[in-house]
């Protein structure tokens, strides 16, 4: 039986849908680095105090690299409907470069520098019905094309 | 600190051997090194295992126990060593400083692996949350290890204008100096047709230009001055002989991690470039000096860029280096003479001994088949989970 409710792949990564949705990370306070997924302690050598709190990261970046996976991963990965897709590592403005599923376009127009956005879509149905999701970049939709 | 020279060095080839335990594939490796040195077991001061959580070692990783226990119950320290695929090189250096304090005047390395079929499994107990990072690579998008490799590889393609036919001949390559060493697994020559024709398996990664998995062992046997010259013939010291760890900051997309913070000024692969310069350091040599380099080629993109990365030359400048000839064997910067990881298939912790080995044969003028000619000094790097990286540097 299908029901409403929505699970992350993981607790503690992101939150919210669409254009609410962001990834949860740590920033430091002491000297402003930042990471992704939340971490036990800044990793900063130079930095002393490594005071940290939660962050909710920039939804935009840009591309920094891309690749097309033509074979399935092992099991712990699952998706409906499986086909080969595109992942990616896009550039932060925090100085993080994220890796994550690239959806929204056909992977033959992917490019380096392209702006991306993120967003939560679902990968599969559990046991239970529940839409297991996952965080995912797509192509920024600019003002220009909203007009 | 004293100086360390090589007495021996042994190998069993590279292959799938379904019948032979991890535990005989280390006996034979090491039973090779010692009859090289022109030693028994029972002269052996010391034993260094790089620990596998695949195969043998009781489950804990002591592989060097029970190499002793079944072969030589002689009292020595056995000494056990992690490194994820840098076990080997980290095995070799805790070999070269029982020796180097005066603690040991002959220990042997030893790295011997069975690879099984398929994806490796994860290890037991581990945390499925956003605590572990290869957890969260599978479940949040599947990202297999070509996947990393292969976004580095399209982000040289982008900044360097690197071709498909480029990668394709630095897989050639490797394919062509494995045609000359037995110890190899794949001694076929291919064309960079034949591998742009070999199955896409991530973009734009071929099938032909990531490594495969393989069963291996590989084990060297180091010493004092004293037992070096005991020994008699050349004596060939170990240089430089280095272990470090990842860089706050490092660029490189590294394996399992689904994030990098990236920070202006810290070397891309770090762990290994900190290696390969400690151990130049020590060696008090330079890029110039380096007449051949045994590196970790998980894929062609490797052959393009650590020796960027080590300052052998320019950074862009692999793939004018490889059309030109100059990585080949007889050329000026010879790149992985064996045939490297492509034409052997890693055999992940026994994989940073045997390139070690590999320097030993090179540098003695017994690399039938391969040889570099006059080779006097070479140098290896291996990199493993965990930000590991390890470099040896051999001369004559």
């Amino acid at each position: 039986m299908h029901t409403d409710e929505l699970l992350p792949v993981a607790a503690g990564l992101f939150e919210g849908t669409g254009s609410a949705a962001r990834l949860i990370g740590t920033r430091c306070t002491s000297c402003g680095s930042h990471y992704f997924p939340k971490s036990l302690s800044c990793r900063n050598p130079q930095c002393l105090e490594k005071a940290i709190q939660d962050v909710r990261l920039s939804r935009e970046g840009t591309l920094y690299s891309y690749t097309v996976q033509h074979y399935q991963p092992p099991a712990l990965f699952r998706m409906a409907d499986w086909a080969p897709y595109a992942i990616g590592s896009v550039e932060l403005p925090e100085g993080l470069r994220v890796m994550g599923m690239l959806t929204g376009c056909d992977p033959t127009s992917l490019q380096i520098g392209m702006a991306l956005e993120l967003t939560v879509e679902t990968l599969y149905r559990d046991a239970q019905g529940q839409a297991v999701q996952t965080y995912k970049f797509q192509p920024r939709v600019t003002q220009e094309q909203t007009a | 600190m004293r100086p360390v020279y090589v007495l021996g060095a042994g190998a069993h080839p590279w292959g799938k051997f379904p019948n032979k335990p991890q535990l005989q594939l280390a006996l034979d490796a090491l039973g090779g090194a010692l009859r090289d040195a022109g030693l028994a077991w029972r002269d052996l001061q010391g034993l260094v295992a790089a620990s596998s959580r695949l195969e043998g070692g009781m489950g804990w990783g002591l592989h060097a126990n029970e190499i002793l226990q079944a072969v030589a119950e002689n009292g020595i320290p056995a000494s056990n060593v992690g490194g994820g695929c840098a076990a080997g090189g980290i095995a070799v250096q805790s070999a070269y400083s029982m020796i180097a304090s005066g603690q040991c005047d002959i220990v042997a390395a030893v790295g011997a692996e069975r690879m099984p079929k398929g994806f490796i499994p994860r290890p037991p107990g581990s945390a499925s949350d956003i605590t572990d990072n290869d957890y969260l690579r599978w479940v949040t998008m599947g990202a297999t290890n070509p996947a990393y490799w292969a976004m580095e590889t399209r982000r040289r393609m982008h900044e360097h204008g690197t071709t498909a036919e480029t990668l394709a001949q630095a897989s050639v390559l490797m394919h062509r100096n494995a045609m000359g060493n037995p110890l190899a697994r794949y001694r076929k020559a291919c064309s960079v047709a034949d591998v742009l024709a070999s199955p896409m398996v991530s973009d734009p990664l071929h099938l032909l230009e990531i490594c495969a998995v393989s069963d291996g062992a590989a084990a060297i046997v180091l010493g004092s001055e004293a037992q070096a010259r005991q020994r008699g013939g050349q004596l060939m010291e170990v240089a430089g002989c280095a272990i470090a760890t990842g860089q706050f900051g490092d660029p490189s997309l590294r394996i399992p991690n689904v994030s990098s913070a990236v920070h202006t000024g810290t070397p891309h692969t770090s762990e290994v470039v900190g290696a390969v310069r400690r151990a130049m350091a020590m060696a008090g040599v330079g890029p110039q000096d380096i007449d051949l380099l045994e590196m970790a080629d998980n894929t062609a993109w490797h052959l393009l860029a650590w020796p960027e990365l080590f300052g052998l030359y320019e950074v862009g400048q692999s793939d004018w280096m490889l059309a030109q000839g100059e990585l080949d064997i007889d050329g000026r910067c010879p790149i992985n003479p064996s045939g490297g990881f492509l034409s052997f298939g890693e055999a992940t912790t026994a994989q940073g001994v045997l390139q070690v080995c590999e320097l030993v044969w090179q540098l003695r003028g017994q690399a039938q088949g391969h040889q570099v000619p006059g080779a006097r000094l070479g140098m290896s790097a291996v990199l493993g989970l965990g930000a590991n990286g390890a470099s040896v540097i051999l001369k004559t």
